[in-house]
């Protein structure tokens, strides 16, 4: 009986609705359609994890993502990834090999590092260990960039613990990847990425600022969650990501929303091959494959090479 | 030996593959190694993997085993020079990159790091040796030293007169040998190892010209590529400046390997003989063989 009455109602719901043409009115010798005018810049869409959002809108957005999790930041990337995130920042570190062994030239004094979207310094530390302890190279110094004021100062308040608080080789930068007018062209070695670039609202804009800031020569290297080639492990992989992280997220943080766009950001991150394209696509040379893949394609680490243009 | 019909759409084919993959030659990577480079921006497809191909065909080419583009060829040249000093490490790899205007961070155009080196100088030796011999100075030089007709030599001198060549091109990196032969031998790095020493054995033997088409193709190639890695072991170790005791042992192993083809086919006579005298006297006796 209920069920009929819903049905009845629907019916007369489709009924009622008027025909209403996209355009209502429309003449060819008029102005009138100046009325449709197209969408503005503020009104084009982006995605925010699996919900369209205005692009003005995902960077506040993502903002309070990120500052709702700061403080919780490290215990719960070790639940999440059961503490591998740390041996794929190690391997990262490693390969990239920061410093110079060699005694510098006359012109050169250590490598100058950008850390996008670095704010708890994970990265930064580990690269200034990497510099002083294996490579013996004291010159080298990294400014860490992040476009939130939460997580700097999460990492501000680490680097109280570590040899480089205070001093040059460790600078902090409040400042949206997109647009970095404070950092003059080709004047950056080695410009990494962890874990951010999915966040970005344009990520075309950020790798062409990337060229921009980079010397000839210089490398952009990212790590970034990607695409799991092996179907088995990918059911299982998403499995944990869809049931478990926002559970934990939960528990740990107090915070399911904000675990849930975590994964839902990840899902919607391009694959590895796309990505190349987007880094060729902003000019940059792609030694051999492109990517590595660490953990069966869970993340996989992007590099490109700045071109040195002889004239 | 080939025929113009055979040479011309072989010819197209590298050509066209060349626009579509920018991709270098071992021969044309040798010549570019001794010339400045003018880097460009890079060529969409780079093919660093060695390519695996199940099959020989003489109208499509084999791709070369690892290309590298203009800024690679450009900064592992360069590293050569320090390759005495430095060994074939990331060091020299880094000076390279320098010297070529490039950054000490440059050195990540290759994944493979230092075994890129070892790679390219196998490759661009290769290419070097193979350049001499079409030039046609190499065997008229060892002629005009043993006072003998170039045109006289047999396919077998020939190939110890180019192993020896190709051992004294490593003679000037003859400390860090080692250093490289270690790398080669890493599990992950075998596979392309491998494959370089089998294109050098088949350079050698296709430039003293020979032209086995049998089962003797592999066994000769097996043969070349045991006695010349057993070489440049001998090499590393011997203290003589010309490298007399290296030549010693190669002419050793080269009168080794005679030895033993003349006793594989001893035995392969007796068995066919002893089986073919079995089979006559089965059917004497009426078997139905």
């Amino acid at each position: 009986m209920s069920s009929r009455s819903a049905w009845r109602a629907l019916h007369h719901s489709a009924k009622r609705r008027a025909f209403q043409p996209a355009t209502p009115y429309r003449c060819f010798s008029c102005t009138r359609r100046a009325q449709d005018q197209p969408k503005s810049e503020q009104d084009r869409m982006t995605h925010f994890g699996f919900t369209n959002v205005p692009e003005s809108e995902k960077e506040s957005r993502v903002g309070a993502v990120f500052s709702s999790v700061a403080s919780s930041y490290d215990t719960m990337n070790d639940l999440m990834s059961l503490g591998i995130h740390r041996l794929w920042k190690d391997h990262f570190v490693r390969s990239l090999n920061p410093g110079s062994p060699l005694p510098a030239g006359p012109h050169r004094k250590g490598w100058n590092i950008l850390d996008i979207a670095g704010g708890t310094g994970d990265i930064a530390f580990r690269m200034l260990d990497h510099a002083t302890n294996i490579n013996h190279d004291i010159e080298t110094r990294v400014t860490i960039s992040d476009i939130n004021a939460d997580m700097l100062a999460e990492g501000r308040k680490r680097s109280v613990q570590t040899p480089y608080y205070n001093t040059s080789r460790l600078d902090f930068v409040e400042a949206n990847a997109e647009h970095m007018p404070h950092i003059p062209d080709a004047s950056v070695d080695l410009y990494t990425v962890v874990f951010g670039i999915r966040n970005f609202t344009d990520k075309q804009a950020a790798l062409n600022e990337a060229f921009r800031v980079l010397k000839p020569g210089g490398v952009f290297a990212c790590m970034e969650f990607s695409k799991v080639d092996n179907p088995v492990f990918d059911a299982i992989y998403k499995r944990w990501n869809f049931s478990a992280i926002p559970m934990i997220g939960q528990l740990v943080a107090g915070d399911r929303d904000s675990y849930q766009y975590l994964v839902e950001s990840i899902e919607r991150f391009p694959s590895q091959d796309e990505f190349r394209g987007m880094i060729q696509k902003a000019g940059f040379m792609i030694p051999g494959k492109g990517y590595e893949n660490l953990t069966g394609g869970i993340a996989a680490i992007h590099k490109g090479i700045k071109p040195v243009v002889k004239a | 030996m080939a025929s113009l019909a055979r040479t011309v759409p072989r010819r197209a084919l590298i050509s066209l593959q060349s626009l579509r993959t920018s991709s270098t030659r071992p021969v044309r990577q040798s010549l570019q190694s001794l010339q400045p480079l003018q880097s460009r921006t890079q060529p969409h497809h780079l093919h660093l993997q060695p390519q695996i191909r199940p099959y020989h065909s003489t109208l499509h080419p084999r791709l070369p085993d690892h290309e590298y583009n203009n800024s690679q060829i450009a900064i592992l040249s360069a590293a050569l020079p320090h390759i005495p000093e430095h060994g074939f490490s990331a060091e020299a790899l880094a000076l390279g990159a320098r010297d070529a205007g490039f950054l000490d961070v440059s050195v990540q155009l290759f994944p493979r790091a230092e075994f890129d080196l070892v790679l390219f100088w196998l490759a661009s030796r290769r290419g070097l040796l193979r350049a001499k011999v079409e030039e046609g100075a190499l065997f008229r030089r060892v002629a005009d030293k043993s006072g003998r007709d170039a045109s006289s030599f047999s396919t077998e001198e020939k190939c110890r007169i180019l192993v020896m060549e190709r051992l004294k091109m490593n003679s000037d990196v003859k400390g860090q040998w080692q250093g490289a032969l270690a790398q080669m031998s890493l599990l992950s790095n075998i596979p392309v190892s491998l494959t370089e020493l089998h294109a050098l054995s088949n350079d050698i033997l296709s430039l003293s010209d020979d032209s086995a088409v049998d089962a003797s193709w592999y066994s000769r190639r097996l043969a070349l590529s045991a006695i010349y890695a057993s070489a440049e072991v001998v090499m590393t170790r011997d203290p003589t400046p010309d490298l007399s005791e290296t030549e010693a042992f190669v002419n050793r192993r080269f009168e080794d390997k005679e030895a033993l083809k003349q006793k594989i086919e001893g035995v392969s006579q007796c068995v066919s003989f002893v089986g073919n005298t079995a089979v006559g006297v089965g059917r004497s006796w009426g078997l139905k063989i």
